[in-house]
């Protein structure tokens, strides 16, 4: 189980550093391998199958022609037993005359199929013989198989196995293979019938010759067997006798006639039975499985050449495909890498329908990340440039001579009380306005850095108006960004207030509304219409860069909007002679909230 | 180059290559399977092949099923080792591809083998010889032993002859002295002799230990000899002599399967696929049992 795991993990970790075409290429080849082999497989089974069927066909048509010559020779032998028995036998007297001469006759005849003719009495004494007329000496007729046979059934032919005819005494053959046909016989002597046998020797070479011709599927061959199995036939018989060679001709007596598979020694292969009518012989063909498996070695290998080269073409195509497949997705992955390494480069787009939209999407998505980093570079310009305007405004010479001159006066005047407490306002106001280059502050220090202008504009307008900053409670502890009120207060304080007669007023107050930071700056000043107060926060308005001019009010909007978004900034309420609301609307932000929102910088 | 490509090439190169092969071995199959013939020089030490002819018939079955060429070749005396070796030699040099003899001198013809210029396997019949590719023959000691173990069954006192015709082959000689020891082991007195004598006093047994000696012995039987002759060899001539009582019972073994097993084992030689062989089997048949099924599969070839 660890092993097939393992194997999994690894093939695994191979699939994840493949590339795409190789996934492609192999994946297709294998399955395309897999169906043809399937395909290959299921065609030879087939062609197999088809092949057996017609060896089996052929094995029983050629073991028919061969069942009918060897009838006709068997038949042929049974018509010479007739004959010398009804026409020579039963025609003679054996007192008066001899079998000889009528049985040299039939003999001279089929000398081709006939080894000897013989009667023999009851007792197995020998009437008559042709070619041979003597028996060997220790010849014993009677006690031969074919005899008994021929006694035991006097009414049917007996026919023999193949065996050594040993009673005659043959000079130049003394040994020679036969098979008997032996049949009980009514001798007549002196008009008395007594009983006998009649031999005829068949030649073995006259079955031979009717088995040999015949001519099975490669490899195969046929052999004859009596009912007992007991070879008399066999294309290799004597290798068999000399026990070099075995047959599996006992089971095949056993067989029915047709055809039947059976394994023999390991080797596979069809048997087809034909039983030889009145002998109970058998006829088996023999076509190993060889011959219908692949009908060759060479038909086999054919179709195993074909065979691959269908898999090597399909392979070809497969990896021709997968190239034609992939490459727009290497391109694609070429481009995203330049693009990723920072390079200015064309996103390929090409290849199928999916792909062109992959780089499609990403082209577009490559501009839109494009103009977003312009955007965004713009936009931390402007509020860079934004915060330098704040600063520089902030250290406005013209306020800044103004404050010193009135410190100076003051102090000529002996004011004293007055010029120190300006020159600390005035110092408290620069160290706000810079707050160690924070950009968030608590809104504490905020109120505090709008407090101490007043208090410097206070005196430097000799009070012609009152400051009143109130925060409701809990709001000090948030965060803002830094330097929005102040700006305010000065236009406030150079349009609302120009006109006052001591009796001008600006309110700072802070509050919460919801999850937002909301300052108003309120002054009973002038006032202004309506539309001049929208176009105070128009960015296309031209730039007035003197004090209260506006751009201050504006560049504290932009500001807020470029940090927290469009949703903040400033609102501009004002009627004339009625005064002007400015609503400066902020994130309500704790210190962990300013933190995020400014990452990195240390509040 | 890219390694994708390396391995869709190293993929379609392998397959063309099977491709390739595959269509290459049906033509190579085939061209083996068109092989010429191969020629084998069958050299017996008689003078006729009629002690052979059913080794022949064995012989020539092997030949034809695997595809061989036979030339037999018989010498002008009987038992000439040095015309066997010449024989040995014009056959070698005459292109022969391998050897099948029946030695008169195993170590000779050895020597003369070790002389050719060019390499030819050589099996033997009867007789092992060094450095041979095979050695048709029975368990030699085992054929002596149960000769004389027949012979014990029917003794009824003498002396045995013990027929010493063929020193020159040790595989005789094996069975010879084995059947001499089971022999003194029963206590019964041998000689051996190189001939048999001229005249016989008293019936007496005689053991052959070869097919031309069992057959020589047979004659001299058959002409008025009276003696019990036990011998070895399956040929015609004896079994007619084992029929007529000449011989009392002989060794035998199937000429056919050790003339088949030769030509195979030469044949095997030449293609380098020698295998070891097994002693052949033979049997003790005795003049009455000849006609017994087994027995005539044995000694009696099937010939139409």
């Amino acid at each position: 189980m660890n092993f097939f795991r393992s194997l999994a993990a690894q093939w695994g970790e191979r699939y994840r550093k493949m590339s795409i075409q190789m996934v492609l290429s192999l994946s297709f080849t294998t399955v395309a391998a897999a169906g043809i082999l399937l395909m290959g497989i299921s065609l030879i089974w087939r062609f197999s199958a088809a092949n057996e069927q017609l060896v089996a066909e052929n094995s029983q048509r050629m073991l028919a022609q061969a069942n009918r010559n060897l009838d006709s020779y068997l038949r042929r032998m049974m018509r010479i037993a007739d004959t010398v028995y009804y026409r020579v036998i039963k025609n003679t007297d054996l007192a008066e005359g001899s079998y000889t001469d009528a049985m040299g006759l039939l003999y001279e005849e089929n000398r081709d199929d006939l080894v000897s003719l013989a009667v023999f009495d009851s007792e197995g004494n020998l009437v008559s013989a042709v070619p041979l007329a003597s028996l060997k000496a220790k010849a014993d007729p009677a006690g031969s198989e074919w005899f008994l046979a021929a006694r035991k059934n006097m009414e049917n032919l007996h026919f023999s196995s193949p065996h050594v005819q040993n009673i005659f005494d043959d000079p130049d053959s003394p040994y020679r293979w036969v098979v008997s046909l032996s049949h009980h016989v009514e001798l007549t002597r002196e008009g008395v019938t007594e009983g006998g046998v009649l031999l005829v020797d068949m030649s073995f070479s006259g079955i031979e010759q009717v088995c040999r011709d015949v001519t099975l599927a490669k490899g195969g061959y046929l052999y004859l067997i009596d009912g007992s199995g007991e070879l008399i036939y066999h294309p290799r018989q004597q290798l068999i006798y000399a026990g070099l060679l075995e047959e599996n001709n006992k089971v095949a007596a056993g067989y029915r006639d047709g055809s039947h598979a059976e394994k023999f020694q390991g080797q596979s292969r069809q048997v087809t039975v034909k039983t030889v009518g009145y002998t109970g012989w058998k006829l088996v063909g023999v076509a190993p499985a060889d011959s219908w498996l692949a009908s060759s070695s060479q038909l086999f290998l054919f179709g195993l050449a074909l065979l691959l080269f269908s898999i090597f073409l399909m392979a070809f195509l497969n990896f021709l495909i997968s190239a034609r497949i992939s490459d727009p997705i290497r391109r694609l992955e070429r481009s995203v890498k330049e693009l990723e390494r920072g390079l200015e480069i064309e996103v390929a787009e090409g290849g199928c329908y999916e792909v062109q939209q992959l780089g499609h999407a990403i082209r577009s998505m490559v501009s839109t990340m494009h103009h977003l980093m312009d955007d965004i570079i713009q936009q931390e310009g402007q509020k860079r440039r934004s915060e330098l305007e704040v600063l520089q405004s902030q250290i406005n010479p013209h306020f800044l001579y103004n404050t010193l001159d009135s410190v100076i006066w003051m102090t000529e005047s002996g004011q004293q009380r007055e010029a120190v407490r300006m020159v600390t306002s005035l110092a408290r106001f620069f160290r706000i306005s810079l707050s160690k280059g924070k950009n968030m502050i608590p809104l504490v220090d905020e109120l505090e850095h709008a407090r101490h202008y007043m208090n410097i504009q206070q005196i430097r307008y000799k009070n012609k108006f009152t400051t009143r900053i109130e925060t409701q409670e809990g709001v000090e502890d948030l965060y803002t960004l830094k330097l929005v009120v102040q700006p305010i207060l000065e236009n406030a304080i150079y349009h609302g207030m120009a006109g006052a007669e001591d009796d001008g007023e600006i309110s700072v107050i802070a509050f919460r509304e919801e999850d937002d930071l909301v300052i108003d700056v309120a002054d009973n000043g002038m006032g202004m219409p309506p539309e001049v107060a929208d176009s105070l926060l128009d960015e296309d308005r031209p730039e007035v860069h003197t004090a209260g001019s506006g751009t201050g009010v504006r560049n504290v909007h932009q500001r807020i909007r470029l940090t927290f978004g469009e949703r903040y900034g400033l609102t501009i309420r004002s009627e004339p002679d009625e005064g002007t609301l400015v609503r400066i609307r902020l994130p309500a932000l704790t210190r962990e909230g300013a933190a995020r929102c400014h990452q990195g910088e240390v509040l | 180059m890219k390694k994708n490509n390396i391995v869709e090439i190293v993929i379609l190169g392998v397959l063309g290559a099977l491709v390739v092969i595959t269509l290459l071995i049906p033509q190579l199959l085939r061209d083996r399977e068109n092989g010429s013939l191969l020629s084998v020089s069958v050299l017996f030490r008689d003078t006729d092949s009629s002690n052979w002819i059913i080794t022949r018939q064995g012989m020539e079955q092997a030949a034809d099923e695997l595809g061989a060429e036979l030339r037999f070749l018989n010498l002008t005396v009987q038992n000439d080792s040095r015309e066997q070796e010449e024989l040995l030699r014009r056959e070698s040099e005459g292109g022969a591809d391998a050897l099948v003899a029946v030695p008169v001198d195993p170590e000779s013809l050895y020597m003369a083998l070790t002389r050719l210029s060019t390499s030819c396997p050589m099996v033997t019949l009867e007789c092992a010889m060094e450095g041979g590719a095979g050695a048709v023959a029975p368990d030699n000691r085992a054929v002596g032993q149960e000769l004389a173990r027949a012979l014990l069954e029917d003794w009824s006192g003498g002396q045995v002859v013990l027929l010493d015709n063929s020193a020159a082959c040790p595989e005789v000689e094996s069975r010879l002295e084995a059947a001499q020891e089971v022999l003194s082991q029963a206590g019964i007195s041998c000689v051996r002799l190189a001939a048999l004598p001229e005249a016989w006093a008293d019936k007496k047994w005689v053991m052959t230990f070869e097919p031309g000696a069992t057959r020589q012995a047979a004659d001299q039987k058959e002409d008025g000899y009276s003696f019990a002759l036990y011998g070895v060899g399956s040929s015609t001539a004896i079994t007619t002599s084992l029929e007529q009582g000449s011989i009392a019972a002989v060794a035998a073994w199937s000429d056919y399967a050790a003339g088949y097993l030769a030509v195979e084992q030469a044949v095997r030689a030449v293609r380098q696929r020698p295998q070891d062989l097994e002693p052949l089997t033979f049997s003790i048949v005795r003049g009455e049992d000849i006609y017994a099924p087994e027995n005539q599969k044995l000694l009696f070839p099937v010939t139409s």
